[in-house]
């Protein structure tokens, strides 16, 4: 292949993991959005926690980082589970102003938990995968780099599968679609609502963890996050899987092209103006609610 | 509300106590904090017309705020413009700016509105960043000053003094703030509460929620330029750190827990959540962890706030009620 080929498929490549994160966070976020019609400020530190739990357990308690990774994952959905009982069980029916005020204050205490808990300094998740990278023509990788594409791709697949194929997937859909028609038959609204939590939650923490050994994570790494989520979100369509999941990657892409060839420091503003045009053009964004 | 007399005399007296300040007060890390809760006052009432009235969340308000500060900063840098002009200067073109972006998304409300001014506002911070050209990036922009007072007849007042300064910053804070007094109790200010209250009523009469959104929006953005104009030559140095999401955090709580939609109850808020921080230094890493606690719990159990219904409380009982109907 010729140099420009390789070096293109190369930035793809980097791109596909970071896509596949965001899409991952995405998809939790449009979840809790769509069923209770809360945009998650603190989404993203569902992501930092997931990662820096990831790292307490395999370098401090020196846990096996294939028991640590879901692990994490499960204090996370914990933690997730307390704050919707104390906190977001109140947000229902609540005003958007209050319900993201409340959102913003928690990311921020949160964000400031971990700063208080772990220091400002990124840590990366030691991993057990060897860090010598393999080359197939002329494009680089490593074992430990594909793991995390293949296990965040396979989450994608998981969340998709249990939202379009299971009951409560139904149900959480039906929520979606008409809260008081889904009452009246029977779906346990209250219960719908802790699951659409934790499951968002879970797949952030998930995102957060696998990437946790990848791209080090730092208390404040949360708020950018939460930012790229809903970026994707707006992109895709607010309340539609497929646009999170197709927004995830997209933006992934186009991130990873613009860090090869944008100059330093303006790759993040891709997203930016991507959903200012996406405003203008086509407001209700790439793809239809539900 | 203060038509009466007691409330004129009251009034007055808190302009005096406002005016006697630096002749009480002599240290000048007080005149600091008094010079820069008069600024953050100035900013949060801006804020207060989109957020209190017309009942908009805009995350923006800081990044309105940074950018009347790089204006101001950058039109003294490049073309030695005074802050006498660098101010109007900053208002006019962050208000422009508001329009451009209101013009975008006023169309839209709740959530989608407020992700995309948090959005614009992190674009605005990349740019900061990035056009190291023009805005020197991290190095930021040093050696702003405080211009001298030419007055006719009189000649220079030198300003460079806190004590001297807090005048610019109080009278500056007293006209943002008559500023939207007069809209807000002008047929304008009805107008944005009866949009913030019942939004298909308002259109239903025939008035436009995107007009009115916008004059709250823009108006309070131009307010928040001038009074970045203010901290920038105060400071004497901006830095893309102007746009970290930590100031409009503390913009919206001095909102919120002063009680939005007011104006008084933000502009004291302010006060009190500059001095309240610095008072706090000893637990720096308690205290986002204390503000963020203080703003869960003041949204969902005090949603009038605080400071507000507090300074109601001293009002005799018949005025409390007459405003309880109004409100």
């Amino acid at each position: 292949m010729s140099p420009t080929i390789t070096i293109l498929a190369q930035h793809l490549l980097n791109g596909v993991l970071i896509g596949c994160a965001y899409a991952l966070i995405a998809m939790g976020l449009t979840m809790i959005f769509g069923v209770m019609n809360i945009a998650n400020f603190a989404h993203g530190e569902f992501y930092m926690l997931g990662g820096f739990v990831a790292f307490y357990l395999v370098s401090l308690m020196r846990l096996d980082y294939f028991v640590a990774l879901p692990l994490a994952v499960a204090v996370v959905v914990a933690l997730a589970v307390v704050l919707q009982h104390s906190i977001f069980r109140r947000l229902r029916e609540a005003p958007v102003m209050t319900t993201t005020l409340v959102t913003i204050g928690l990311s921020i205490f949160l964000e400031n938990a971990a700063l208080l808990l772990w220091g400002p300094q990124p840590q990366s998740i030691p991993t057990p995968f060897p860090p010598k990278p393999l080359s197939f023509l002329g494009v680089y990788t490593t074992p430990l780099y594909l793991f995390c594409m293949a296990v965040t791709a396979a989450l994608i697949v998981v969340g998709h599968v249990l939202i379009r194929r299971t009951r409560m997937g139904k149900a959480m859909r039906a929520t979606f679609q008409n809260k008081e028609a889904s009452a009246l038959v029977g779906i346990r609204i209250d219960r719908i609502y802790a699951y659409a939590f934790a499951f968002g939650a879970a797949l952030a923490a998930a995102a957060g963890a696998v990437l946790g050994g990848f791209i080090p994570v730092e208390p404040a790494s949360g708020g950018v996050i939460t930012l790229k989520a809903f970026i994707v979100v707006i992109l895709g369509g607010m309340g539609s899987f497929v646009g999170a999941i197709v927004g995830g990657l997209l933006l992934g892409l186009a991130e990873a092209l613009g860090a090869g060839y944008l100059p330093n420091g303006w790759k993040d503003a891709i997203g930016f103006f991507a959903v200012i045009l996406v405003l203008l053009l086509r407001p209700e964004g790439l793809f239809k609610r539900a | 509300m203060l038509d009466a007399l007691p409330y004129r005399l009251a009034t007055i007296a808190v302009l005096v106590a406002l005016f006697a300040i630096p002749l009480v007060v002599h240290d000048d890390y007080y005149l600091h904090l008094f010079i820069v809760s008069g600024i953050f006052a100035a900013a949060v009432v801006g804020l207060d017309l989109i957020v209190g009235y017309v009942g908009q969340l805009s995350l923006a308000h800081a990044a309105f705020f940074a950018m009347g500060a790089y204006t101001s900063a950058l039109l003294f840098i490049r073309l030695h413009w005074s802050m006498w002009l660098g101010l109007p200067a900053a208002a006019l073109l962050v208000g422009v700016v508001a329009i451009v972006l209101g013009s975008i998304i006023l169309r839209t409300r709740g959530h989608r509105f407020i992700i995309i001014t948090v959005v614009f506002a992190e674009l605005m911070r990349l740019v900061a960043t990035n056009w190291v050209d023009m805005t020197r990036g991290f190095m930021g922009l040093p050696g702003l000053v405080v211009p001298p007072l030419v007055l006719p007849g009189i000649g220079a007042i030198d300003l460079t003094s806190k004590s001297r300064f807090y005048y610019v910053v109080l009278v500056a804070a007293i006209v943002a703030f008559v500023i939207c007094r007069v809209i807000v109790r002008s047929s304008i200010g009805r107008k944005f509460v009866l949009i913030r209250e019942n939004e298909p009523l308002a259109e239903s009469l025939g008035i436009s929620a995107f007009r009115y959104s916008m004059i709250a929006f823009a108006v309070g953005a131009a307010i928040a330029g001038a009074a970045g104009s203010l901290y920038a030559h105060y400071v004497g140095f901006v830095s893309p750190d102007l746009f970290n999401f930590s100031y409009v955090t503390i913009m919206l709580i001095m909102v919120i827990l002063g009680g939005k939609g007011t104006l008084v109850g933000p502009a004291l808020g302010a006060v009190i959540f500059t001095f309240l921080p610095e008072f706090l230094r000893e637990a720096s890493h308690w205290r986002m962890i204390t503000f963020a606690a203080i703003l869960i719990a003041a949204t969902l159990f005090m949603p009038k706030g605080i400071v507000f219904p507090l300074l109601t409380h001293l009002l005799p009982r018949e005025r409390r009620l007459r405003n309880a109907r109004a409100a």
